[in-house]
């Protein structure tokens, strides 16, 4: 061969090598395995980034689970299901208290198996049980929750585990198995998690027991597929869900979710502003909420409200507090940020129907939150602490203005336009206010449960939806964690703790070991409200009404005001009552 | 007749001529050229907007709540079909506030954050500059290397970083964080004209008169650099303008003051575009064109002024 001959074998061979490169598919290790066509796959809106995709311990600081993972992976042992008010059994079969509400005993289902072939039991349940009550590594709300009120547990037979609690509590299986909001106890492998230190162990690969199992991650998306060898179809519990695969998303801002719904890329999304709803729904009448018409919105579990922390000048002092409550007018958030769309919180509560004897008892004591601001009453304590308003509009006291900074989680546009909104409200009423804007995972990870703010916007008081203690025993002092310590549970962050917090502890705990539905209720509920009246550690706002937008062209069987049969929140721990409703549009397979 | 007629056509020929002339002389002046006129006068009608638009609408309209949400401008109707307002001729957008108060209040500002953000900038370039190119030796090795390094430095991500660390900031501060990417440019212009300068005749006699370094530099040479310095000054505004739009549309700097890229950043934060809310964003950012324009042109007209190469003939 001729030296140009060699020239062309060797330029042929670097072409071939090249084409090779280019045809072999760059294949990302943590990517889905086969394909499976769009009409097959549910597509989820998460509204943050997963900040650790390859770590599954639920248990400690920063690990999320709402891209699947509780949705898909994880199942509940029970379900409160606001439809009915009824806690339907999921991986448990029942609960049962004694007499005196401190010692409960719960079944488990029969056939239940990991995804991994072993079989889940009450090895399971126990072991994990004792994981929360001897580790100080755990942050979880749920699992701080489980540790401060079990003492003991003890397993009765495979299926059997009795738990015995440290004192009375009646509604200690809604709080904790229940997924009263959000989350619930999570049942962990025992034999995956035996011998690893919780406070590192990052438990990947993932397993559960549900009918999705994990394919794969990254920061912005989440993978699930269906498990055909799921136990509950093989004993008959459900059948398989139709979706042959999950997917979470994260959309970024309300701009990008609505343009993936309005283009069949995304089938359930989290909230929007009512405006940009329907502007969507205009352009895709597939797009739908939770009612058909205005409001469109459900409401959330959660009120809205602006911690305040009372370790920090001047806001350790309960009038200035008081101040800021008069200030804030819940009329104009409504009017602004919700379109009109919510009505203003009238006690820390959510208005449902369930918490109404206890709302109307705080009410008729004469602790209603007012609509409208009362600057007067405001400006009137403002001035009696001393400070006098200066020539730029600022209130000044020995020369120093009198400023504070809100924390915003930038995750939700909700937020950032509410805490806007008081800024704007405080400013012109004389506080020199600013909006802090925070990166989701540092606001929930570090400033709000360390106590690092002055103000912040979110949610704390979540809990109740059918019993006021829930909710209430939030801002006791029960369980208090000095500033720069982790507040247990997101528990009194802003670290509530005078005379006053000591007598409305008092009465909570009272209120905490009555069983649902005793009368003496509502008038303990008034009388610890008082404390929180009088002092207020936080201030309630309005009650949140999500607009979700459900996408109905490749699935339908969505939870909507006229076929409530589960609430809507699919980043719950109860979306697995969704997932079981949905069926292919074009009515196939 | 005949010769009354010629006397008259004569006169006007004069004064034609004298105009022609008067016309010549005012354009003789490179100051007076057209894109340098053009350009001031845009910038001035800006500042005139603002100025005056305070005296004449109620600039208390820009913050939230002080208007109904979502108003079309006047003659248009909205998603809902609402029709527009005189109370609010340019609309209004979701969270209360008045566009055209939002207009009045922020083209100022963003234009005050990039004469700012100048003028620093400038101030130290010159000093750098006159000390790096006069001075020579190891100042200008050093301030050389400086200026040549952080020239490279992309001041949107530098500051993106610092501004998410230290939470908001004002207008006064914004333009004094930029200003540290502004004087990089002036500080090489400035000291390559000085190298040129140094030897020049008037230079050297000032220097046998036993002038101080501080007057050679600063009386003597910075007077003939006055073209090159407002080219620059302005070159460096339009820049420093661009990076405060940048860091506002995604979100950053001033929060509660409006500026124009503050307010795009809302228009798309809340889905205007879908909302087919275009006054929202789409007339600050017809403002923001005009403003670039007004740069562009003032910045062509000055390198007409200081390189006579360019002008027409």
């Amino acid at each position: 061969m001729g030296r140009r001959g060699k020239q062309l074998v060797l330029g042929a061979l670097g072409v071939a090598v090249l084409l090779a490169l280019i045809a072999i598919p760059y294949r990302d290790p943590m990517s889905g395995d086969a394909p499976i066509a769009r009409e097959d796959t549910v597509i989820f809106d998460l509204d943050r980034s997963i900040k650790n995709p390859r770590n599954f311990n639920w248990l400690t600081p920063g690990v999320k689970r709402l891209h699947g993972a509780h949705q898909a992976m994880w199942e509940p042992l029970f379900v409160l299901n606001y439809a009915n008010g009824e806690l339907e059994p999921w991986l448990g079969l029942s609960i049962e208290s004694n007499a005196s509400h401190d010692v409960w005993t719960l079944v488990l289902r029969q056939g239940v198996e990991w995804s991994d072939g072993e079989a889940f039991d009450a090895d399971d349940v126990e072991f994990t049980a004792r994981m929360l009550m001897d580790s100080d590594a755990i942050s979880a709300r749920e699992a701080i929750r489980f540790k401060a009120q079990v003492d003991d547990v003890e397993k009765i037979d495979s299926h059997t585990i009795q738990f015995r609690l440290k004192q009375p509590n009646p509604g200690f299986h809604i709080e904790n198995f229940g997924v009263l909001n959000f989350s619930s106890f999570l049942v962990m492998p025992e034999h995956i998690w035996r011998g690893q230190t919780v406070g590192s162990f990052d438990f990947f690969p993932p397993i559960g027991t549900g009918p999705y199992t994990f394919s794969s991650a990254t920061s912005q998306r989440a993978i699930w597929d269906r498990d055909d060898n799921w136990w509950g179809a093989r004993a008959g519990f459900l059948e398989l869900p139709a979706p042959k695969r999950l997917v979470w998303i994260e959309t970024g801002g309300q701009e990008n979710r609505a343009q993936l719904l309005r283009s069949n890329q995304l089938d359930a999304g989290q909230h929007l502003a009512l405006g940009i709803f329907e502007a969507i729904q205009a352009r895709n009448p597939n797009v739908v909420s939770w009612h058909d018409g205005f409001p469109y919105s459900w409401t959330d579990p959660c009120p809205r409200q602006l911690e305040i922390n009372a370790t920090v000048e001047p806001w350790d002092n309960p009038a200035m507090r008081k101040a800021i409550a008069h200030i804030v007018d819940r009329q104009q958030i409504i009017d602004i940020v919700y379109e009109g769309s919510t009505v203003p919180s009238k006690t820390m509560f959510v208005q449902y129907g369930a918490m109404q004897p206890f709302i109307d008892a705080v009410v008729d004591a004469g602790y209603e939150l007012p609509t409208r601001a009362n600057l007067e009453a405001a400006h009137a304590i403002i001035e009696d602490n001393g400070y006098s308003m200066g020539d730029d509009g600022t209130y000044v006291k020995d020369g120093v203005p009198l400023t504070t900074r809100i924390l915003a989680n930038t995750a939700s546009a909700e937020t950032t336009g509410t805490v806007d909104l008081l800024v704007e409200q405080l400013q012109r009423a004389g506080i020199d206010a600013r909006s802090v804007p925070v990166e989701d995972g540092v606001f929930w990870g570090e400033v709000i449960p360390l106590g690092d703010y002055e103000m912040s916007y979110s949610w704390l008081s979540c809990g109740s939806v059918n019993e006021p203690w829930a909710s209430m025993v939030r801002y006791t002092n029960n369980s208090m964690a000095p500033i720069g310590e982790r507040a247990p549970g997101y528990n009194n962050t802003g670290r509530w703790d005078t005379d006053a917090t000591d007598r409305y502890t008092a009465v909570v705990n009272r209120i905490g070991q009555l069983s649902l539905g005793d009368p003496q209720i509502p008038g303990l509920v008034a009388e610890a409200y008082r404390e929180l009246d009088a002092e207020t550690p936080f201030i309630p706002l309005v009650q949140a009404a999500k607009v979700l937008s459900f996408n109905e062209t490749h699935w339908t069987g969505w939870p909507r005001a006229n076929d409530f049969y589960v609430h809507p929140m699919h980043w719950w721990n109860s979306t697995h009552l969704i997932i079981h409703q949905l069926e292919k549009a074009d009515g196939g397979p | 007749m005949t010769a009354t007629a010629n006397t008259a056509m004569s006169k006007a020929e004069e004064r034609e001529a004298r105009r022609r002339a008067k016309r010549l002389k005012r354009f003789d002046s490179p100051w007076m050229n057209p894109k340098l006129l053009w350009g001031a006068g845009i910038l001035i009608g800006i500042l005139l907007f603002g100025f005056f638009g305070r005296l004449l609408w109620d600039p208390e309209l820009v913050f939230i709540g002080s208007a109904p949400l979502n108003l079309p401008p006047l003659g248009f109707e909205n998603l809902r079909g609402d029709g527009g307002s005189t109370a609010h001729p340019l609309g209004t957008q979701s969270s209360g506030r008045d566009i055209l108060a939002l207009l009045i209040v922020g083209a100022p500002n963003t234009l005050f954050i990039g004469v700012i953000a100048s003028l620093i900038g400038m101030a130290i370039g010159i000093v750098l500059g006159f000390s790096a190119g006069f001075i020579g030796g190891r100042t200008d090795d050093v301030i050389r290397v400086i200026a040549d390094v952080m020239i490279t430095i992309p001041p949107l991500m530098v500051l993106i970083v610092f501004q998410t660390s230290i939470g908001e900031i004002g207008i006064v501060m914004m333009g004094v964080l930029l200003s540290g990417f502004m004087w990089q440019s002036p500080t090489r212009l400035i000291r390559a004209q000085v190298l040129s300068m140094r030897e020049s005749g008037y230079v050297r006699m000032a220097r046998l008169s036993g002038a101080s370094t501080f007057d050679i530099m600063f009386k003597e040479m910075l007077p003939n650099l006055v073209p090159y310095l407002f080219g620059s000054f302005i070159a460096i505004a339009t820049t420093a303008i661009v990076t405060a739009v940048g860091l506002e549309t995604l979100g950053l700097g001033p929060q509660r003051v409006p500026t124009l890229g503050r307010v795009i950043y809302e228009a798309i934060d809340s889905a205007a575009l879908l909302r087919n809310m275009w006054w929202w964003w789409g007339i600050p950012t017809a403002l923001l064109a005009t403003m670039f324009i007004g740069l562009l042109l003032v910045n062509l007209g000055l390198d007409e002024v200081a390189n006579p190469k360019l002008r027409k003939v």
